[in-house]
């Protein structure tokens, strides 16, 4: 047990740095996820079949492969064609943020077509264009029952950014591999990762009711 | 005995099953289980369902030779060192380097087989020596020889990339990530004679590079160590040794080495 803490102890730095990366991958990439996600789920939701195709392939094809897979054929294969060398942490929140607009851009379509479709009509009796009624009307109440499943989507973003290790970003999961390869112990390594991360998933909730919280008693 | 009573005690019956199904596995006979993480083609790779290559052909030549039974189980990497911790396997060979800082938690036979590390770069790369790799990015593969002798010589540093597969760290230099990949000598010229086409070179320094061993590695204080090293030893010795790696490398061992 004394062993096991002296060698935690002495990788701990090492941790540290590498929750900073995963920090500020998830928080890139649920920015970018979230705008890219946005005019997708918008753009799926059109009736001009041009732009809402492109939209629902890209859902089907970004939902429907493995993320693992997505991480590789960017990094290796997209990548190099348009950066030279490519950047790992480039890479990584790119792949992150394809994959996680996916995701939510049918958490907003989902959540605008909750909203019934009385309020677009009224909206459009009272005058106000497309969108007009979309800014006014629908989205303000659309949001509040997107924030839910925009929070686990954010938390799930977290959890998946410890894939991006497998391209040798310097990120938690790295460290704690890199941790089990110098001392071949398992458990060490990946239970303070895991402690780690569940210490960050446990902050993006507390931030995610608060947030929660305000949008409901307004 | 009521509906509720009857699935209760279906419950506890089929765990009680099952639980005994999987400890019978364990240790019910003298077969021994070794584990492996068969990957790490020449020294061991699947090929279809069999598990192939130089450390397995050594393991059953040692085994025959001790008169043990044994059974090669694919556990892959990390639960490998799991199983051996929770002595779920007896022994585990895996191209495992011998370390002071893995002996604290394992025990080891004596080396089976001398690595040297290698550098591979690109055709009209400036590096000519292991020493020009100071303050280059390089690429290994995480926990294998190639970042120990770097780390050894620069101290741990960011500009080490350690990828999860020597596949992956040599796609990292073909990117232009890195400028030098460090590995096996044999995983390096294997990938060299494969893929002319990429214009890499390798290169060799004995003089920076030190030797490192493998060993088979076994539970701290495990039972079986002695009797496998004097195996070993009359493996090397009777030249078999010296078979199974012309099989592999095409080349001569350098037995002395093992025998220090």
């Amino acid at each position: 047990m004394d062993y096991s803490l002296q060698i935690i102890r002495e990788y701990m730095p090492l941790f540290l740095k590498g929750t900073v990366t995963t920090i500020q991958l998830s928080l890139l990439s649920i920015l970018f996820g979230t705008i890219l996600g946005l005019f997708i789920g918008l753009g799926k939701m059109t009736k001009k079949r041009l732009i809402s195709l492109p939209c629902l392939w890209y859902i089907s094809f970004f939902r429907g492969t493995p993320l693992l897979v997505q991480i590789l054929l960017i990094h290796s294969a997209f990548m190099p064609l348009i950066m030279k060398p490519p950047n790992v942490f480039v890479s990584s929140v790119l792949a992150l943020s394809l994959n996680a607009a996916a995701y939510i851009a049918e958490i907003f379509r989902a959540g605008i077509q909750s909203i019934d479709k009385g309020q677009m009509e009224a909206a459009k009796s009272l005058g106000m264009n497309h969108v007009q009624a979309m800014k006014h009307v629908i989205l303000p109440q659309a949001s509040r029952r997107m924030i839910p499943p925009l929070g686990n989507e954010f938390i799930v973003l977290i959890k998946d950014s410890s894939l991006v290790s497998i391209i040798a970003t310097p990120e938690l999961m790295y460290y704690a591999r890199a941790m089990m390869g110098e001392y071949y112990r398992p458990w060490e390594p990946y239970m303070t990762a895991a402690l780690m991360y569940l210490i960050l998933t446990l902050g993006m909730a507390f931030i995610l009711s608060k947030i929660e919280r305000k949008f409901v008693y307004d | 005995m009521n509906l509720k009573q009857t699935i209760k005690v279906g419950i506890i019956g089929l765990s009680a099953a099952l639980l005994a199904a999987c400890g019978s596995t364990g240790s019910d006979d003298k077969k021994l289980t070794i584990g492996t993480d068969a990957a790490y083609a020449p020294f061991e790779s699947l090929n279809g369902d069999k598990i192939v290559g130089f450390d397995v052909d050594v393991l059953d030549a040692v085994m025959k030779e001790a008169d043990l039974d044994y059974k090669l189980k694919n556990t892959g990497w990390d639960p490998l060192f799991i199983a051996l911790q929770n002595e779920e396997v007896d022994a585990g060979i895996s191209a495992i380097t011998i370390n002071d800082k893995r002996k604290k938690t394992y025990d080891f036979s004596s080396p089976y087989f001398e690595s040297i590390n290698m550098i591979l770069t690109k055709e009209g790369s400036p590096i000519k020596s292991a020493k020009d790799l100071e303050g280059k990015k390089v690429s290994v593969q995480n926990g294998t020889t190639g970042q120990e002798a770097l780390e050894k010589m620069f101290g741990k540093n960011e500009n080490i990339k350690k990828f999860d597969s020597n596949v992956l760290a040599i796609q990292a230099l073909l990117n232009g990530e890195v400028e030098a990949v460090v590995a096996d000598n044999g995983v390096l010229k294997e990938y060299e004679k494969n893929n002319p086409d990429k214009k890499l070179v390798t290169i060799s320094d004995k003089e920076n590079f030190d030797s490192e061993f493998y060993g088979i590695i076994f539970p701290k204080d495990g039972d079986h160590q002695d009797e496998i090293n004097k195996a070993m030893k009359k493996v090397i010795d009777s030249g078999k040794y010296a078979e199974i790696y012309k099989k592999w490398f095409g080349e001569e061992p350098n037995v002395d080495a093992l025998k220090q």
